[in-house]
């Protein structure tokens, strides 16, 4: 069993053109082991993506408070690929695009990073592998001999994050808006990938902002952030909750001073 | 005048070809290339012996040794070796090529002659001696075929090469040339490469310079006929404290000819690349269609490049146009790649490849594609790992 723990943790942007930094994460706790579910909702511009991009170690978000630790350790000190091969796995709103280097390819050499130098995954193995992923995410065997998320759909995007989790099988996915611009049916699809993945060997804190994703992955502990907190934290129902009342209503309804920026 | 080197049995025409460059070696000027100054680079030194080349089998066509082709086939060497495409009294390094010739091939596809398979050739240049090589390419009237030519030094001997390649595409033709080129390091070269293409024939250029030693690079299409085309794909690498200069022309003299560069480079360590990409529209030449890409990454901030678009337009009738760029690593490729842990060196090679990607893909060839892609790989490794020792 893993355990991923965030304590008190804040985090600044550096905005690259006006070269003033903002806070954006003000002390954020949050406890996770594997065989958990997590989701973590919230209105816009509250700091969701930036926890995300903060646990995977992305450069811009500086850590200026707090801990993240991984099975006890920190991981702040960590670059981004030594994250990764711990055990995150991050499934990003906005994928990269690489031409001239296949998604066959990019796999097996993630995969393979993660393996020592005289263990490779054979060929047979990795297609085995990969012909097994494809048909659960009804994805075409085609769709890896292309270059790396080059002139893919949003969906197709998407479907190709939920690829890469599957194959890689990390201790921990944070999902980031997997659900925005999905169709009911790629959503289907994508839900199914995810909750393949469900065991006693896996957690994933999915970042939403709608209830609609969660109604497909169920998941064992909802949170809510506001204005760069996490202010409650409930079940299923929560979610259901929040559907329902709205932001504004969880808000006005734990007294908090907070601008949401949708209002 | 009597040293220079000669086969057994050369004709005397070709003999008194030689002496008549070897005059002209020291009175012509070098070709200039703009921002890129070479002036001090020993590239003329005397010949040796020649060299025998080995070919693969011709069955429809002619592919021979260009000693052996003087004698066989006089009236095309005549006609065409540094006479029709490149003229040998064009510069000093065009005479000295005429005059020091020591290895040399002729490819001949006749009249309305597709050949299926690629036509290969491997080059080993001998470290030990100057290397003064020709290709001589002539595809008649509606022949098509691709050539494949690999170039690799053998010893790490400091030497010159001077290779030159002439190809002629006649009307209705279609010639798909690439080359790998992996001189060594210690190899000073001068690379030219020049097309003729008449009308409605088809030239495709892919070449990936490779060469680990400075280098200088004419690649040039001469659009002649009337819907002339030619696509070319250049891809360099440079590291080490290596001397890149290239220069990469078209000439649009056909009415509603076309001709697409699209260059890619990457500079590591010390290295210096220039990338002069230069389009030159003929008044006369109506409905003529040129665009250029030049574009150099930088990874080191000690390297040195620049990507030159120069535009020359005598007519106006034409569509025209340019992009340049030399840049950095694209941070935000290199976060994603190593989100999934592969490492620094590695993530950083693919997002070069990646860089590369849009002239790679073009390639028509997949085998040649593949091998392009092995030796970046392997020249990118070689340079990130020179880097780290050096840390």
């Amino acid at each position: 069993m893993a355990e991923l723990e965030i304590k008190d943790l804040h985090v600044e942007v550096v905005d690259e053109e006006t070269k003033t930094s903002k806070k954006i994460l003000k002390g954020v706790n949050l406890s996770m082991k594997t065989g958990e579910i997590h989701a973590i909702m919230g209105p816009n511009g509250t700091g969701k993506s930036t926890l995300s991009q903060t646990i995977m170690g992305q450069k811009n978000y500086h850590v200026t408070g707090g801990d993240i630790l991984l099975n006890g350790e920190s991981i702040l000190d960590m670059p981004v690929d030594q994250r990764a091969r711990k055990g995150l796995f991050l499934a990003m709103q906005y994928p990269a695009e690489i031409q001239g280097v296949t998604n066959a390819e990019f796999l097996r050499a993630a995969i393979n990073s993660r393996r020592a130098e005289d263990d490779k995954i054979s060929v047979m193995d990795f297609l085995k592998e990969l012909d097994k992923n494809l048909e659960l995410l009804d994805m075409s065997e085609e769709m890896t001999e292309r270059y790396l998320n080059e002139g893919f759909s949003g969906g197709e995007k998407k479907r190709n994050e939920i690829l890469q989790l599957l194959m890689i099988k990390p201790s921990f996915a944070l999902l980031d808006e997997i659900d925005s611009g999905l169709d009911i049916d790629a959503l289907k699809v994508v839900s199914k990938g995810v909750n393949s993945m469900r065991g006693d060997n896996f957690g994933a804190l999915i970042i939403t902002h709608y209830q609609r994703l969660l109604n497909y992955i169920t998941p064992d502990v909802v949170h809510v952030m506001m204005d760069g907190k996490i202010v409650k934290t409930g079940d299923a129902q929560l979610a259901q909750k929040l559907e329902d009342e709205g932001y504004a209503g969880l808000r006005d309804e734990l007294g908090l001073d907070v601008n949401l920026v949708d209002e | 005048m009597n040293n220079l080197v000669k086969v057994e049995n050369e004709p005397t025409w070709f003999t008194e070809k030689r002496q008549q460059a070897l005059e002209l070696v020291s009175k012509l000027p070098s070709p200039k290339m703009q921002r890129f100054d070479f002036r001090d680079w020993q590239l003329t030194p005397p010949t040796i012996k020649i060299i025998k080349t080995k070919l693969p089998k011709a069955e429809n066509f002619v592919l021979m040794d260009i000693f052996e082709a003087m004698n066989e086939y006089p009236d095309l060497i005549k006609q065409y070796f540094m006479n029709k495409v490149i003229k040998f009294d064009e510069n000093k390094l065009t005479a000295y090529h005429t005059a020091y010739l020591n290895q040399g091939i002729l490819l001949y596809v006749p009249k309305n002659i597709v050949v299926e398979k690629p036509i290969e050739v491997e080059l080993n240049q001998d470290s030990t001696q100057p290397f003064v090589s020709h290709i001589l390419i002539i595809a008649e009237e509606n022949s098509q075929f691709s050539f494949i030519q690999r170039m690799k030094t053998k010893g790490d001997g400091k030497s010159v090469a001077n290779c030159v390649v002439e190809v002629v595409a006649l009307p209705n033709s279609e010639v798909k040339y690439a080359a790998v080129d992996e001189l060594g390091k210690n190899v000073t070269s001068y690379l030219s490469r020049r097309a003729f293409v008449d009308d409605n024939a088809y030239v495709d250029w892919s070449i990936g310079l490779m060469n680990e030693g400075d280098t200088v690079a004419d690649f040039d299409t001469d659009l002649v006929g009337e819907g002339a085309h030619s696509e070319i794909k250049v891809v360099d690498i440079t590291t080490g404290d290596q001397q890149e200069g290239v220069n990469t022309r078209v000439t649009n003299y056909g009415k509603h000819s076309i001709g697409n560069i699209n260059q890619r480079g990457v500079i590591a360590d010390k290295s210096k690349l220039i990338f002069n990409g230069i389009g030159h529209i003929i008044k006369g030449a109506s409905g003529a269609n040129a665009e250029q890409q030049n574009r150099v990454l930088m990874m080191s901030s000690d390297a040195h490049g620049d990507a030159n678009p120069i535009l020359l337009i005598d007519e106006n009738d034409v569509l025209a146009g340019h992009a340049a760029s030399v840049g950095q690593v694209d941070q935000n490729q290199l976060y994603y790649l190593m989100s999934r842990g592969l490492d620094q060196k590695t993530a950083q090679r693919l997002v070069i490849r990646g860089f590369l990607g849009d002239v790679l893909v073009s390639i028509p060839s997949k085998p040649i594609r593949q091998e392009l892609i092995q030796t970046i790989e392997r020249k990118l490794a070689d340079g990130q790992n020179k880097t780290t020792d050096q840390r």
